[in-house]
């Protein structure tokens, strides 16, 4: 059993589209590939065959990878239900409401037994899984109630891939003030970084890179240029994001199905998908 | 004193001496502000008060004021008050004035003059203090924290000046004087009391398209440039100076200057090329603080990676953190005591989400930031691809009433109550986009129905047709068709740019409108009857179609004021549209910075900031 793992210098920063494509990747080369996120806190959910809910990013992902999307793909949904009243899904069932004290310790191991077991029955019998994570892995105040990123990543030993969001600004900070936040264990898990959402001609970044490789001590796996990709909205509470996708007529999966194919081509020579791969067996 | 047209002083102090008539008759001329009279004027800044021509504490000789120099004349050295901005600051003129003691044949001896210029040192700094405001992202909020501090620092009676060494904007305004700067250090001056300038943001840099961008240096068109020969050439060789000489006037008149930087300091590829961020810090050795946007998510990362990849000397400058846009009710936030620990820099606040204040947002091509307003009339902004000046909309979103969106495909017309097509980097260019996209047809098929108003590059494209036949816009010569709409034909024949600020009335419905023309390129009226008519010569500008629904003007800002914001709602009818209570533009963001300064006083403790270190 082979396992990956996104995560994000912050919400939004590509890591649904990263998984997505990584999936799709991984499932063009023949191998029988599921997506894993924890935890997602979204309105948007889908309903499996089975009658479960999750995050309809986990369904795109499943798509992608070629597969239809089971409850065991993100056992822990949070929906947000206005005034900080949020609605946990625990399993693809509604399990409880939460207001604002949010989680207490004793729901959190409860939670992460459930992740776990989630985990287990959905990487049997597979190839490889793609695990996303959630927001950033070092929002230190929330360190100790961590169901889906570093916490996730020692209890299942996967490898990590850092994904920062050039757009904004300042992505070298965001990358290495990830990274200098991390302790030994997490640093340890961590393979290496990616830039998404980079427009013009990457040389200008060479500088850049190097010093941070050579800070962190590990290679930049690659600058993804920014593609028009209508992703099924990242894990944000953005609602502004939602109406993506939907234009025309025919199906909107095999559509965005396409889409992602297009982007795979697009991004093709702009990271080392070779590397990658050999990460993939280095824990 | 001055004499502006060497700029080496030649009084020596005996000559000085014998000018104690000036300076008796200077006081009993009394207080003046600038003598717009004297054929010197302005010896220092424009902005001058010219009370004390004869400065009462010459030769004060302090070297934060002014400096000796080799006197042309007598090759002796003589003190120099060319660099002097102190003694002519309305302020400080103002206090000196009634401090003054009756001046004898004698002049004013050593002692009173020491004594004078103590007690208006205890009063007014003699040079800035400098807070810099860096963010750790694009879109940390830096603008609106300095427009605040600009407010919070006017309220307590410094003065004050907002300075931002290079912008990258498509959103500028021409200041009175018809300098082009980025619209949010116009209202930055607006916050500090001072009048906005080319000296607040000494180099704009405006996309142009493709790769070229125009360089505007001091408010005034310099040249069009590269990204890469930007930053290999005007950089290197030319923008320090710029900088340098635009801040340090500043700093000699005023009392704090707010700094804001751009983008975050830590983009390392940038090493040595970046002159936005610790450049300015280390020139102006300002208090730094770091803006973090919390709303994204990894604000501890980005906080402490930031501070980790800027040398020591940098790291030096910085006072504290801001953590920034919290949401409501996210209480508080535990384990930041981290960050100090891993920077050394402490977070100073967490500031809340600012409530929707009336104010153009942070320079962002995020126009969903733009898009408001809640009401039944939606107004649909035609989203071209070189979009340009999108804060002329933002008065609309303030009606009762009317929802401004942003229509990316004609689909997302349907249902709109007006459509504005606004004005654009390349009108050329983007005129194709629009026969493309169908656009034009649809805006097309709604003439006549409802409102349709062009501004600027919006206007050119509801005329007849563009004729650009040297290819000043399109970069190959052509004459393309326009939507027609308007008997108007537009020439781009020569590389000049148009930038004023004007005033004038409505032809239609009376009532002032204001606004500033940034254009190339002239656009000739048919028959058609104008839109407004003109201060001071009762030119006619922009125009408007025999049924009054199709409507071009060159004017941005022009919903600014409430008289054609009144006009072009009611020309959509209904119950539902009509704003009955015109709101005054200037009031609303004037309470607005009010607000801002509150919001920031309950956050950041200022006196702190300003700390009690003296001036020299
Ligand atoms: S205060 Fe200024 S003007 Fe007066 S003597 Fe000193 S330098 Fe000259």
């Amino acid at each position: 059993m082979r396992k990956l793992m996104v995560q994000g210098v912050t919400s939004g920063a590509g890591k649904t589209t990263l998984t997505a494509a990584l999936c799709r990747h991984f499932f063009m080369k023949g191998m029988d590939v599921v997506p894993f996120k924890a935890q997602n806190v979204s309105l948007n959910s889908f309903v499996t065959d089975d009658g479960g809910e999750i995050a309809i990013s986990q369904a795109y992902q499943a798509w992608a990878s070629g597969i239809e999307p089971t409850r065991n793909m993100n056992p822990v949904l949070i929906k947000p239900k206005g005034s900080g009243q949020c609605q946990i899904v625990l399993d693809g069932r509604p399990w409880k409401d939460i207001g604002r004290g949010g989680t207490n310790q004793e729901m959190i191991e409860e939670i992460r037994s459930h992740i776990l077991r989630s985990f287990d029955d959905l990487c049997l019998g597979r190839d490889m899984v793609v695990i996303e994570g959630m927001g950033s892995p070092v929002e230190m105040n929330l360190k100790d109630r961590d169901v889906s990123n570093m916490w996730l990543a020692k209890a299942v030993r996967s490898p990590v891939v850092l994904v920062g969001d050039i757009e904004k600004g300042g992505v070298f900070a965001g990358i290495y003030g990830t990274y200098l936040l991390m302790d030994e264990e997490e640093r340890d898990l961590l393979k290496g970084f990616v830039i998404n959402r980079f427009r013009g001609d990457a040389s200008i970044l060479g500088a850049g890179i190097e010093e941070l490789e050579s800070r962190m001590e590990m290679p930049c796996l690659g600058v993804l240029p920014y593609v028009r990709f209508s992703s099924p909205q990242e894990d944000s509470m953005d609602l502004r994001q939602i109406s993506g996708g939907v234009r025309g007529e025919g199906d909107v999966r095999q559509r965005w199905i396409k889409e992602l194919d297009g982007l795979l081509e697009k991004w093709e020579g702009t990271w080392d998908l070779s590397k990658v791969e050999g990460l993939v067996d280095r824990v | 004193m001055i004499n502006p047209t060497t700029p080496v002083q030649d009084d020596s102090e005996t000559n000085y001496h014998n000018n104690s008539g000036s300076l008796r008759s200077q006081m009993s001329r009394g207080y003046i502000h600038g003598d717009k009279d004297c054929p010197n004027f302005p010896c220092h800044h424009p902005d001058q008060n010219c009370t004390f021509c004869f400065c009462p504490l010459y030769p004060c000789e302090d070297p934060l004021l002014g400096e000796f120099v080799v006197s042309k004349r007598t090759g002796g050295n003589v003190w120099s008050c060319q660099g002097c901005h102190w003694m002519h600051r309305d302020d400080v003129a103002a206090s000196l004035f009634k401090m003054m003691p009756e001046v004898g044949p004698e002049g004013l001896d050593l002692k009173v003059r020491m004594e004078l210029k103590e007690r208006l040192q205890g009063k007014h700094r003699r040079r800035a203090k400098a807070i810099m405001v860096l963010g750790a992202t694009s879109g940390a909020g830096k603008s609106l924290m300095v427009t605040a501090l600009c407010r919070a620092f006017r309220n307590r009676d410094l003065t004050v000046a907002p300075f931002k060494s290079q912008n990258m904007s498509l959103n500028s305004m021409v200041t009175d004087q018809g300098e082009e700067i980025a619209r949010i250090q116009d209202l930055q001056a607006k916050a500090a009391g001072t009048r906005p300038r080319g000296e607040l943001n000494p180099i704009l840099l405006k996309p142009k398209g493709g790769v070229t961008s125009q360089i505007v240096v001091e408010g005034r068109p310099y040249r069009d440039t590269t990204v890469q020969e930007y930053y290999s050439k005007f950089v290197p060789d030319e923008a320090p100076a710029i900088i340098a000489r635009n801040l340090e006037r500043l700093m000699r008149s005023n009392d704090v200057v707010v700094i804001e930087g751009a983008g975050s300091p830590a983009e390392i590829n940038l090493r040595g090329r970046d002159v936005a961020n610790m450049y300015v810090a280390k020139l102006a050795q300002a208090d730094c603080l770091l803006v973090v946007n919390i709303d994204w998510g990894g604000a501890f990362a980005y906080a402490v990676g930031t501070l980790a990849l800027l040398d020591d000397g940098e790291r030096k400058l910085f006072k504290g953190i801001i953590i920034n846009n919290m949401c409501p009710g996210g209480g508080t936030i535990g384990s930041l005591d981290i960050i100090e620990r891993k920077t050394g820099v402490p977070v100073l606040a967490v500031m809340p989400h600012l409530p929707k204040l009336y104010l153009p947002v942070e320079d962002s091509m995020d126009l969903s930031l733009h898009e408001g307003g809640e009401g039944a009339t939606v107004i649909a902004i035609v989203r071209l691809p070189m979009i340009s000046n999108f804060t002329d909309f933002d008065a609309l979103g303030l009606e009762d009433n009317v929802r401004v969106v942003y229509a990316n495909e004609p689909s997302e017309l349907n249902g709109a109550s007006a459509i504005i097509i606004p004005g654009t980097k390349n009108s050329v260019t983007d005129l194709k986009w629009l026969k493309e996209s169908g656009m034009a047809t649809a805006i097309l098929e709604r003439a006549g129905k409802v409102p349709i108003l062009g501004i600027c590059g919006g206007y050119q494209m509801l005329g007849r047709r563009i004729m650009d036949v040297h290819g000043l816009e399109g970069g190959v010569s052509a004459e393309v068709e326009a939507l027609g709409l308007l008997d108007a034909v537009t020439h781009f024949d020569s590389y000049d740019k148009r930038t004023v600020q004007v005033t004038g009335t409505l032809d239609k419905a009376g009532g002032t409108v204001r606004g500033y023309e940034i254009h190339m390129g002239r656009t000739e009226r048919g028959e058609a009857s104008p839109l407004f008519i003109m201060d001071p010569d009762g030119r006619g500008e922009g125009m408007l179609d025999e049924k009054g629904l199709v409507m071009g003007t060159y004017l941005h800002g022009v919903f600014d004021l409430p008289a054609f914001r009144r006009y072009f709602l009611s020309l959509m009818g209904g119950p539902s549209s009509i704003a009955t209570e015109a709101m005054d533009q200037d009031a609303a963001v004037d309470a607005s910075l009010q607000r801002l300064a509150k919001e920031i006083e309950e956050h950041i403790d200022l006196d702190a900031l300003m700390g009690d270190d003296d001036d020299a």
